[in-house]
């Protein structure tokens, strides 16, 4: 394999990381695929630094890489954080649901309804009620109330 | 005084008002009722340091008059600290107004600087015309204030009234006891914006509003005419200094009005350039004293509270003018034309207000109108350029502060009992009620018509002499003559220090080129100057009829008749159906120490002549050119006799129209025939002002205002309006969903490299 080919192979895989990590991003809603598919295009870039680098033939593009692993490490913790705390506050993993921060006088966007599929609806057997109501716990219910 | 050195003093004299105006702006509201306290008090010492002041120099003036003959001038400069101090200012160069003293300037010793500095200092300064003014601005400032606690007692801006007046009472001291024409210059502006203040006290009210603005606009006329003659004064002489200093290297820097300059005949620049100073200075003088042209304030300014009216718009402030026509009495007599038009508008002044006073209805104006004809009088006094014109002139200013002052707190007791009612054709037969005022106010009267032992008599009978003399004597005209040959005679009756700068005509043989030019002017002057004086003294005689009628008219309107009150009188002090009641004693003991001032001062400065020689040692007065115009005092009988004819005439017209008469009925009208429109619509003056002056500037100022309401702010708001717009287009891209703002930064990046592609194509 010429050098040439092995830097396009190189190149071939992070631009598909990349571009897959994109459309991860563009299209999902979830924070945490969210998050992963920027990873992704980190990923992605660090895969084509590094065939940029060996076809050089210096060793830049290795340290930034390394560089970049490092920052993507702290930068994991820290979204993990983001993310967690956004569901605690929301108890959706839904970007979406952080949309009351748009410009005030915007209509809000409202998911539409797929059309509905002819499911049948299991209908299940209900026991009579019987003994006491469970108690629920209130501070469980203070703390996830969405949960 | 031996302990106290006369300069501490001197400076305490303004140094305590200002103490007590500060205080009170501090602390008013904590002292509450009780916030006359520190204006009362500092002026109360202020006053009683005047007084020192003045007996110690009298004491020192008539000792040194007892000595040598004629009395040496005196006078005693302090200097607090240096306000400007700039090196080398003035050079004098051949084409500037300079010219003239230039070739003195060039002319003097060697060592001279051809260049001299612009120095001021805070300079204070005590000879007898200062220390007279001084002692009459605090001793009816303090007369003023005691009656304000009265009169003022539960008005909401109690705190601001003293001090206001204690900051007035400053602003006048320093105004009579500065030394330099700047700091003239700086106290005229202070005691004006002191008027303005007080004139708008009840500025709720629109007319007290307007008024004080008329007050402030009118004076900005005279103000400019003072500010030029500043600047001209300052091309011409080179020092703005009334006393001599002495400069960095020893030599002496003779001042406009020093002993120096005064004790030659020629020290002063005569001609056009001289002229137009006077001229200029007389415009400020008309703007502050109310004078013809620029008296239409005064009478507005009765808005103000009436203790306001009786210091600043009767006793003191409006007789600035006549101080600092008095104070440059050498540069007048300098420019006989200037002169004779100070005595022109004078005695027009004070016939056209007097006329105007004749069938004003309201107390507080016929008051106002009748200043402004009493400083005509003065105006008319210092426009004969003679020693006792000049003397006389301030000798009325003093007794017309008492009794004027008498007369506006009399009005302002009226008032007061009638709850605010100043109409007089809506009260009358207050002599019942009232007994003090109404007697305190004859006398009053009696002192400004000019009856035989009231102040008023003695003063004006001054004043006449010295227009009479000047129209009938065989010396008029001469005093110029007497100049030029005291000239070439090289005589100074001072010696002067061997160090002095003696001005070149002392020792040229030649007289300087201005001199000649005066001295002509002074020969074409005095064809035509005797002529002047005897229509101006029928002119004064004649006012002086009808001062004593319009007064007299007051008196009969106000204080006999049937007993009327209006209705506002009795809800005074909420004592609801009480009648109308004579003042506290607080307001009737200044009232009744006036009444003794007015009755006594007269008769006591003029039969000692104490006050003519005092005034007589101020330099200005002293002044060589000034001092060869004395004349021997005397008692003019036959012009006391007509003065007072002409007072008795006038009063005798007054009973006929209104003793014993309801002051409600038709007073004037049939009296006066066609002419009492003219006179009650005050000669239209007002009138041309606003067809001339105020309705072309509003017209200019709705012009300015639709330009600036719609062209300068239109613009304004065009480039505000840009941005809003631009922001109300991309906001709605802000639409809180994540995956949007993700597709425009990738569209963007996208966009970014493409750029990039397409630059680095080649």
């Amino acid at each position: 394999m010429t050098p040439s080919a092995l830097v396009l192979n190189g190149l071939i895989v992070g631009g598909m990381l990349f571009a897959l990590g994109l459309v991860g991003i563009l299209a999902r809603r979830n924070l945490i695929v969210m998050f992963l598919s920027a990873e992704l295009m980190l990923q992605g870039i660090s895969v084509s630094l590094v065939s940029w680098s060996r076809h050089h033939g210096d060793w830049g593009g290795h340290v930034l890489v390394i560089f970049v692993l490092t920052v993507a490490a702290c930068e994991a913790a820290i979204a993990l954080v983001f993310v967690l705390q956004a569901f605690a506050r929301t108890g959706r993993l839904d970007s979406a649901a952080w949309q009351a921060l748009r410009e005030s006088n915007l209509p809000r966007s409202v998911d539409h309804e797929l059309p509905a599929v002819d499911a049948v609806t299991p209908i299940f057997p209900r026991l009579t009620p019987a003994g006491a109501a469970p108690e629920p716990d209130e501070d469980a219910l203070l703390e996830r109330e969405h949960v | 005084m031996p302990e106290i050195d006369p300069r501490t003093l001197l400076v305490l004299v303004p140094a305590l008002p200002l103490a007590g105006a500060l205080v009170t702006v501090l602390l008013g509201r904590r002292l509450g009722p009780r916030a006359h306290w520190p204006a009362i008090i500092s002026i109360a010492t202020a006053a009683i340091t005047a007084v020192l002041l003045l007996v110690g120099l009298a004491s020192d003036v008539s000792e040194k008059a007892s000595r040598r003959q004629p009395v040496p001038p005196v006078e005693m400069v302090t200097t607090l600290w240096q306000w400007v101090n700039v090196s080398e200012a003035y050079v004098p160069a051949a084409n500037t107004p300079a010219a003239e003293v230039g070739e003195d300037l060039a002319a003097r010793a060697a060592g001279v600087p051809a260049s001299l500095p612009f120095a001021i200092g805070i300079d204070l300064r005590l000879d007898p015309l200062t220390a007279t003014m001084l002692a009459v601005i605090t001793c009816v400032g303090l007369l003023v204030a005691i009656y304000s606690i009265g009169y003022m007692h539960d008005d909401p801006g109690y705190a601001r009234f003293f001090a206001l007046v204690a900051a007035f009472v400053f602003s006048m001291s320093m105004l009579v006891a500065a030394s330099n024409f700047l700091l003239v210059y700086v106290f005229w502006e202070a005691v004006g914006a002191c008027s303005y203040l007080l004139i708008g006290f009840w500025f709720q009210k629109p007319a007290a509003a307007a008024a004080a603005k008329k007050a402030f606009l009118v004076n900005r006329v005279g103000d400019f005419g003072l500010a030029v003659a500043v600047f001209l004064l300052w091309m011409t002489y080179g020092t703005l200094n009334f006393h001599d200093t002495t400069l960095a290297d020893g030599s002496l820097m003779p001042g406009i009005l020093g002993a120096e300059r005064l004790a030659a005949t020629a020290g002063i620049v005569g001609g056009t350039v001289g002229t137009a100073i006077c001229l200029l200075l007389l415009l400020a003088a008309c703007g502050k004293s109310a004078q013809l042209p620029l008296h239409v304030w005064l009478p507005d300014a009765m808005e103000g509270p009436t203790p306001a009216s009786a210091l600043i718009h009767a006793a003191t402030m409006v007789t600035a003018g006549v101080y600092l026509v008095a104070r440059c009495a050498p540069l007048y007599v300098a420019c006989p034309q200037a002169l004779t038009i100070v005595s022109i508008v004078g005695a027009t002044t004070a016939l056209v207000a007097a006329l105007i006073g004749t069938v004003q209805n309201d107390l507080k104006r016929v008051l106002a109108y009748s200043t402004i004809s009493q400083l005509g009088f003065m105006f008319a006094s210092l426009g004969t350029g003679t020693l006792l014109g000049f003397t006389a002139a301030i000798f009325h200013l003093v007794t017309h502060a008492f009794f004027k002052a008498l007369l506006f707190l009399g009005a302002g007791s009226v008032m007061h009992a009638m709850g605010g009612v100043i109409d007089m054709r809506r009260f009358g037969g207050l002599r019942r009620v009232m007994p003090v005022t109404a007697t305190t106010f004859l006398i009053g009267s009696l002192a400004l018509a000019g009856v035989a032992p009231f102040a008023g008599f003695f003063s004006k009978d001054e004043i006449l002499a010295a227009l009479h003399s000047k129209g009938w004597s065989h010396h008029a005209g001469e005093h110029h003559e007497a100049v030029l040959h005291a000239d070439h005679a090289a005589a100074s009756p001072w010696p002067l220090p061997a160090s002095a700068i003696q001005p070149a005509s002392l020792r040229n043989e030649r007289p300087p080129r201005h001199l000649l030019v005066s001295a002509s002017a002074g020969e074409q002057v005095k064809a035509t100057n005797a002529g002047t004086f005897r229509i101006l003294y029928w002119m004064s005689l004649f006012t002086a009829a009808l001062t004593a009628f319009y007064t007299f008219r007051a008196v009969f309107m106000t204080f006999t008749g049937p007993t009327r009150v209006p209705d506002e009188a009795g809800h005074h002090h909420g004592q609801s159906g009480s009648a109308a009641h004579e003042s506290p004693r607080v307001m009737t003991l200044p009232l009744v120490i006036l009444a003794v001032a007015a009755t006594i001062s007269g008769w006591l400065l003029f039969s000692t002549e104490a006050l003519a020689h005092f005034l007589a040692a101020t330099p200005s007065l002293a002044a060589a050119t000034v001092a060869a115009t004395a004349t021997p005092h005397a008692f003019h009988f036959d012009l006391a006799l007509q003065g007072t004819l002409a007072a008795a005439l006038g009063i005798v017209l007054a009973a006929i129209g209104h003793l014993g008469r309801s002051s409600a009925g038709p007073q004037m009208e049939r009296f006066l025939g066609p002419l009492q429109p003219l006179f009650a619509s005050r000669f239209f003056i007002d009138e041309l002002y606003a067809a001339l002056v105020v309705r072309p500037l509003e017209f200019l100022a709705l012009l300015a205002a639709g330009f600036d309401r719609y062209v300068v702010d239109g613009l304004v708001n065009l480039v505000a309006a840009v941005p809003l717009g631009a922001g109300a287009v991309v906001r709605r891209l802000q639409t809180g969903l994540l995956q949007r703002y993700a597709v425009a930064g990738a569209l963007g990046t996208l966009l970014v490299v493409l750029a990039l592609a397409w630059r680095l194509r080649a």
